[in-house]
Formats: C-alpha cells, structure tokens, sequence
C-alpha cells in the first residue's frame, strides 16, 4: 500500500490536470464561439496552459507553497524513502536526482530515435519510416537532445552538488527550484503526444513560417513544449546565480570557487537572459496559429526572417548553456584526479566570462546563408572566430593540469580525458562554419551535423558521463562497478568517434541534413555509418545494467572514495538533510594538491571537527 | 626533467607532419567536383584552413597521449608537483591562438568574402528566376522568352545570377557543384551567382543537382532538379526548343 500512496501526489497532479484542461477547453469554446474562428488550436493552448496549472498545483505546489498566498500554513509533502523523488521536494539534492534520472531517460529515448533514423539511412530512397514519421522522428530527436543538453547538468549536477561545493544548506529558491523541475514532466508528455496530432515536421528549430501552418497541431504542442522549458530554464538561471552569489560558506571568497561553481555561474547568466527571447519569439509563433496575428506572415507584412534572428540570439548562446557546465566538470575532475592544481584558475574564469559576452554577439553565423544583409557576413565572422580565443584557454588549462600530474584513470577521469580530445575535433571544425565561404557550401549538411553532435555529445554529453560517474558515490552512497564503466567509456569513445567522424565526409560530399533520402554516391559512408551507430546505442546497456545494478546492490561508499579536495566529499556518502552539521569554515583553495598542510575547509562533524584536504600525501 | 618535452615536441612534428601528408599526398580529404569559378574559392578556402588546423590537433593529442602513458598513477596517494600557472607558457599559449585567430580572420575569411563578392559584381550573362514552391522548384529565364523548366541549364564560362523566391516557406537554392547556396525566403528575393567552368550533369555526378537545404515539410528531400552545363552552342539549341512562352494580350 505504501507503493501506491508514494505516487498519490502525482494521482493528483492528473486529476487537477484534467480539470485544467476542461475548464481551459471551455473557455476556448466560449471564445471561439464568440469570434467565429477555428476551436482547434486554442482548445489545445489553453486546454494546455490549464492543464499545467492544476498538475502544478495538484502535484505539490498548493500544499508546499500556494496556500501560503492564501495565508493558509503550508506543509512538507514528506521527505523520506524512495517515495521523496515522487514528490514535489525542496531538497535540492532530491531535484538534482529527480532531473538527472528523467534526463538519463530522455536522452536514452532520443538515442533509440537516432537507431531509427540510422536505420532509415542505411540505404538512399524512403523505406522504413513514413516522410511525416521521419521528419516527426527526425524533430523529436533534435528536441529532446537540446532539452537533455540544456538541463542534465545544470538541472542535475548543478542541482545536487552546487549548493554541497559552496557549503550552502539548499538553493536559494527551494520551492522555485522543485517548481522548474515539475513543469518538465507535462514537456514530455506533450513532445511524446505530437505523433498523435499528426507530428510535427519542423526541425526543433521551428522556423516559420512552416511552423505556423498549415502544418499538423502537433506543431503547436512542440512549441507549447518548448516555451513551458524555457520558463524552466529562466528560473533554474536566476536561482543559481542568486545561490552563488548569496549562499556561500563562510570564507568561501569568489577566487575560492570551485571552477564547476564558476561555469554554472557564467552558464545561468545565459540562461537567465538569453531564454526570454526565444521564449518571446515561440509565442510570437503560437500567436501567429492560435489567434492569427502575423509576425512572421510576409504576405501581412511580417517578415520570416526575423524569426530565425530571434531564436540565434537564444539558441547561440545556448550552446553555452550546454558547455561551459561541462568545461567545468571536465577541469575539476581533471584537477582531482590529476592531483594537481587547476592551470590558470584565474585566466580559466576570465575566459569563461569572455565566452558569455561573445556569445551574445555570433548568433547571426547561423544565418550566412539566409538573405539577410552581406555586410553582416564579415563582423559576425569576426565574433564567431574570436570565441576560439577563450576556448583555447580551456585547452591549456587541461593540458598544463594533466602534465606531471600523477593520473589515475579511473572511469571519470577517461570521459574527461575523452572531452578533451573530442571538443578539439568539434572545435576545429567549427571554424570551417566560421568562415563565410566554406560555411556558404557546408551550411544545413552532415557538416554540420557532425560538427555540432563532436561539441555537444563528445563534449558536453562525455562531461555528463564524467559526472555521473564522480558523483555517483556522492549520489547514491554506493560504488558503481569500475570494470563495467571502462567498459562502457572504451566502447562508446571508440564507436562514437567512428560514428560521427564520416559525417563530416558525408556533407563536404553533398549530404544535406534532415532528409531520409540522398543521392546514391552516399551509400556506402551511410550504411557504414548506421552500422556503427547501432554498435554506439549498445553500449549504453552496459552504462544503463552498471547503473541500476550498482544503485541496488553496490559496495558501500566511503565518504570521499576520490580524496578530492572540494566540500562535497568532506559530507557523507549521501549527505544528510541540509548537507553539514553546521556551516564549513572555508579557510583556502580548493585545488591545492601537492602543498602539504593546505586547507581547503574546517568542516565540523558529529562530535568534533575534521579539516577538507589534509589528509597527508607524499609528493613525488 | 626536460626529456618530457623533448619527447612530446618529436611527438607533435611527427603527427603534424603525419596529417599534413594525409590531406595533401593522399586522396582522403578529395573533394567533390568544383564546377564553377565560387567553387574554387571554397574548395581552397577549405584546403587552407585544414592545413593550417593540423598543428593544433597533432599539439594536444602530443601532450594527452604522453601524459596518459607517462604520468599514470595506481591512486590518489601521490601528488603532482602544485603548479597553478606557468606565464610563460600561458602569454604564449595566447599569442599564438590569437594570432592563428587572426590570421584565419583575414585569411580565408575576409579575403574569400571579397573574392566572392568580386565575382558577383560581375556583368551578368545569364538571368535565371527560382521560385521554391513545397516541393518543387520553379525555374524561369525570363531574358530568354520567359520559359520556365524542371531543369536547371546553363552555359559553361558564362555569368550567371539566380534570383531565388519563395511564397510558401523557406527554402534554400543549393548547387554542391558550384558551392552556392541561398535562402528562398517568403517576401524577399535574395540572389548568388555562379560562373561555371565545367560541362557536366546530374546522370554523370550527383553534385550536378539543384536541392532544397532548408526544411520546408514533408517531402523535403524530394526537393531536387537535375542540373546540366553545357557548351554555349548547345545551350543556344536547347533554348531554342523551349516553348515560347504564349504571348499575353494585355
């Protein structure tokens, strides 16, 4: 019985949903009675808009936050057992597992969209898969990827052990924190209900004005999806910058900063501020279907180009959101494990700032070959390129980490090692895309697709691995199997490469993107590509059986199993309620590996207090 | 002390050397036919850039590869040496990829532009109007009596503009055999040109196609037209068994 009370919360959360999407529909009714025009397409944005609001207010929010408005005493909805991550919980350690897992499994169903895809592409010519299904496959995919890029580490990572690096209690905003968190459910709910309303055709890029019809209504729960995640991605933005600069332990100064705290900083800047403007521009979209203005209508003096700036703007600096994150946790655990101070602290900060500042001003790169003015070539090629600077900085901060450090290779570790190397090939070949006239003939082709699938999945997604690996302990108070995680890191480094390195081929040869169809000189690369790629979606049953496996059965973790330096390993494997048993006194830095009697942090315990960072190590 | 860096110094010139020997004395970076004068810009603007590029990757593999093999440790029981900066490596380190920076900005960049610039200003010899309509694309030449075709046929060495439109969605006129590529966009009408250099077509090399670059729906990729270029007297027979367009009464 208590299994099934565990999922009441959510019983709930539906119930009030179906109410909201009554009362929404019918408000639509009314409306479209009144003004003549079509029902179905605000029956689905309010039936949705109400909809959400009563899975919010049923799931938790009524009674962790909202009878508060009403000046009722609000209550816990219960923190203990398995049954909390079914809950909506303030426990920013609960919200971090919560967005990891459903992001893990997100990114695993994207993945067996890809393996139909390939399997599509296998040979030219359109047989397996419908054009509509192809293109919904095709678009799903890109969505849900972008979600999983955008959210696993500042959602997941960030969420579980940011607060834990800086000796902070929780976050800042605990209840805006389990807030963003479960308006992601309905975002999926929605994506997996577009093949039902005729798919949606658009790419996750959603360019009207294909995206405004007349096109199925699938279309609009997509962008509906979209928008709800960007609200999410606004708050968890603002309550992580607020969090740093406001919720650090005593004596941690901004240059004590772990480097990772630093990159979500810098990441959270963007997506406190760059998301409102393609939130912006998707309403502007669900306004030109639902209530017929005409934004983006050339034929009623909108102008579809405009869109395509708007969502740059965004979806530039958005890539950011996706890496920066991940520079972060490739640095700190090439710092650790290396047992050497992070190269150029100071200089790695700077450049992460630098990387902010440019990337509000590349967004039009995507668009050389969009008709927009020939005199924005040459500047936004100038911004574009200068990016490599900062980036370059990463580079010479892992390098001068990693020699003379004593590495130990550990799974962590190799996934870092891994990042490394795969950024630099989807670094480079960023500057083929760069530069106006090799991007005139690479642009929208598999050039393209393997460029940004080197710098998102070979960088950022081997980052995510990194840390699910090197917090795993942290997370779940159990080791996970090291012999199963080189294997899954040497399977999937090996075919991930050999997947998407021909694809740099394959569009410099005139293989353009989103198509399931391609001329016959392409055959071979891509039948050898999708053989591969289905040897890459394998070897994530070895992470996925590590996994569940080690979560149930795994030895015991020690508190600290890396004898990393940074706070969160000075707590026990998993950490109490609210972290420490008072806050830590952080008296140095965290990275002082070598230095014999350096103290990162006084971190008290039950019955007494031990020092972060002094265990005695010969230095040879 | 100093033979690590001897030995990753050697390693880094054998591997520069290595890629330099794969693009330019082996057929693995061989590109598509370039069928026009744009084509050529691309194609060495990219020859460039690869060869250029290869110290960098060849430097970072250098230091990963040695220091995973020569600095590998069993545990976290030893510390490395408590390095935080080398300025000297690090003013270094910025010089040069500010200065590869730089330079790439110049050159390709800013001078391909230019270079492709030039070549647009050119006299035009040839008008052709594309029209992308979902899923087909509409060509006219309009000097030429005003036919319009399901196949795209040009002169070779002459000059020859595209003016692109679109009145449903976006769509993009690409020719990979001449690397130009524009939107059709709703509203506006964009341009790009190509001078051809080479007589060929899509039967012989797929490269000779017309495609649609831009998602534009369902049957996107079905979105081609054959491409063909000819000598200038076979152009002029095939014009002239193009219907004439019927003459409008005003």
């Amino acid at each position: 019985m208590s299994t099934l009370a565990a999922f009441r919360w959510i019983g709930r959360g539906l119930l009030f949903a179906l109410i909201g999407l009554a009362v929404g529909a019918a408000v639509a009714l009314a409306l479209t009675g009144l003004t003549g025009r079509p029902p179905a397409e605000p029956v689905i944005a309010l039936g949705y808009t109400g909809a959400l609001l009563g899975w919010l207010l049923g799931v938790g929010l009524w009674d962790v936050w909202a009878r508060e408005w009403l000046g009722l005493s609000t209550r816990s909805l219960g923190a203990e057992g398995w049954q909390r991550y079914f809950r909506f919980n303030t426990d920013h350690k609960v919200v971090g597992v919560q967005y990891l897992v459903t992001f893990v499994v997100i990114l695993l169903l994207a993945g067996l969209l890809a393996v139909l895809l390939r399997i599509e592409l296998m040979s030219p010519g359109q047989e397996l898969l419908q054009p509509r299904d192809f293109n919904t496959t095709m678009s799903l995919h890109g969505i849900m990827m972008v979600a999983v890029a955008v959210a696993t580490i500042i959602g997941g990572f960030a969420n579980f052990a940011l607060p834990l690096l800086i000796g902070a209690e929780d976050v800042a905003f605990p209840r805006v924190n389990a807030f963003s968190y479960w308006i992601i459910p309905p975002v999926a709910v929605l994506l997996l209900l577009t093949p039902f309303f005729g798919g949606f055709d658009t790419g996750w890029t959603g360019y009207p004005p294909l995206s405004v019809g007349p096109v199925p209504q699938g279309t609009l729960l997509f962008l509906l999806a979209f928008l709800t995640f960007g609200l999410s991605s606004i708050l968890g933005g603002m309550n992580f910058l607020v969090t740093i600069a406001k919720l650090r332990a005593p004596g941690m100064t901004w240059g004590r900063l772990p480097i990772f705290v630093w990159s979500v900083f810098a990441a959270a800047i963007i997506s406190l501020t760059a998301t409102q403007f393609v939130a912006a521009g998707l309403l502007m979209v669900i306004l030109d279907r639902v209530v017929g203005t005409a934004f983006f209508d050339a034929a009623r003096g909108g102008d579809a180009l405009l869109f395509e700036h708007v969502f740059w703007f965004y979806s530039h600096p958005a890539v950011y959101i996706m890496i920066l994150p991940a520079f972060g946790i490739e640095l700190e655990i090439l710092s650790h494990f290396s047992r050497k101070p992070l190269f150029g602290y100071k200089l790695v900060v700077g450049s992460f700032f630098a990387i902010v500042a440019l990337s509000f001003l590349v967004w039009a790169h995507h668009l050389y070959t969009s008709g927009m003015q020939d005199f924005l070539h040459i500047p936004f090629m100038i911004t574009t390129e200068l990016i490599s600077i900062p980036t370059g900085v990463v580079f010479l901060a892992a390098l001068g980490t990693i020699w003379r450090g004593r590495l130990w290779l550990t799974t962590p570790m190799l996934f870092v090692l891994a990042v490394v190397f795969n950024f630099l090939i989807g670094g480079l070949t960023g500057i083929f895309l760069a530069d106006v006239p090799t991007d005139i003939h690479l642009q929208d082709t598999y050039f393209v697709v393997a460029h940004f699938h080197y710098t998102i999945v070979g960088g950022e997604v081997f980052a995510i691995f990194a840390g699910i690996y090197y917090w795993f302990p942290k997370i779940t108070g159990r080791m996970y199997n090291e012999n199963l995680g080189k294997l899954h890191f040497w399977w999937m480094f090996l075919l991930y490469n050999a997947t998407f390195l021909p694809m740099f081929w394959t569009g410099v040869w005139g293989m353009n993107r989103r198509v399931a169809d391609y001329t016959p000189n392409l055959a071979t690369l891509n039948q050898v590509i999708s053989i591969l790629s289905f040897g890459l979606a394998a070897s994530f049953l070895v992470f996925v059986y590590n996994m569940v496996v080690s979560w149930a059965r795994g030895a015991a973790a020690a508190a600290s199993p890396w004898r990393a330096r940074t706070l969160e390993w000075q707590t026990s494997s998993p950490p109490p309620l609210e972290n420490f048993p008072a806050p830590p006194q952080v008296v140095g830095y965290p990275y002082d590996y070598g230095t014999p009697g350096a103290v990162h942090a006084i971190v008290p315990v039950a019955g007494g207090s031990a020092d972060a960072g002094t265990k005695e190590t010969s230095h040879g | 002390m100093n033979r690590d860096r001897v030995i990753v110094f050697f390693l880094w010139f054998v591997l520069w050397a290595l890629g330099e020997f794969l693009i330019i004395g082996t057929n693995l970076f061989r590109y598509p036919v370039a069928a026009a004068e744009e084509a050529t810009i691309v194609d060495s603007a990219f020859r460039f850039l690869t060869v250029l590029a290869v110290p960098v990757p060849a430097f970072v593999l250098s230091v990963l590869v040695y220091s995973v093999l020569r600095f590998r440790s069993s545990g976290p029981d030893q510390d490395g040496p408590p390095v935080h900066i080398n300025r000297s490596w690090a003013v270094f380190w910025l010089a040069w990829t500010t200065g590869l920076t730089l330079f790439v900005m110049v050159f390709p960049g800013v001078t391909g532009v230019l270079e492709i610039r030039h070549h647009a200003s050119k006299p035009v010899d040839l008008l052709v109007q594309a029209q992308g309509i979902r899923y087909a694309w509409v060509l006219t030449y309009p000097e030429l009596g005003g036919f319009s075709t399901q196949e795209l046929v040009v002169p070779v060495g002459k000059h020859v503009r595209f003016e692109v439109t679109a009145n449903d969605v976006l769509h993009s006129f690409w020719i990979p055999a001449f690397r130009i590529k524009i939107d059709a966009v709703p509203g506006m009408t964009t341009t790009v040109s190509a001078t051809p250099t080479l007589t060929g077509s899509f039967a012989e090399d797929p490269q000779f196609r017309l495609q649609c670059a831009e998602l534009c729906g369902l049957d996107h990729n079905k979105m081609r037209l054959p491409v063909r270029v000819v000598s200038e007297p076979d152009f002029a027979a095939w014009v002239a068994a193009q219907p004439t367009r019927p003459a409008r009464t005003p």
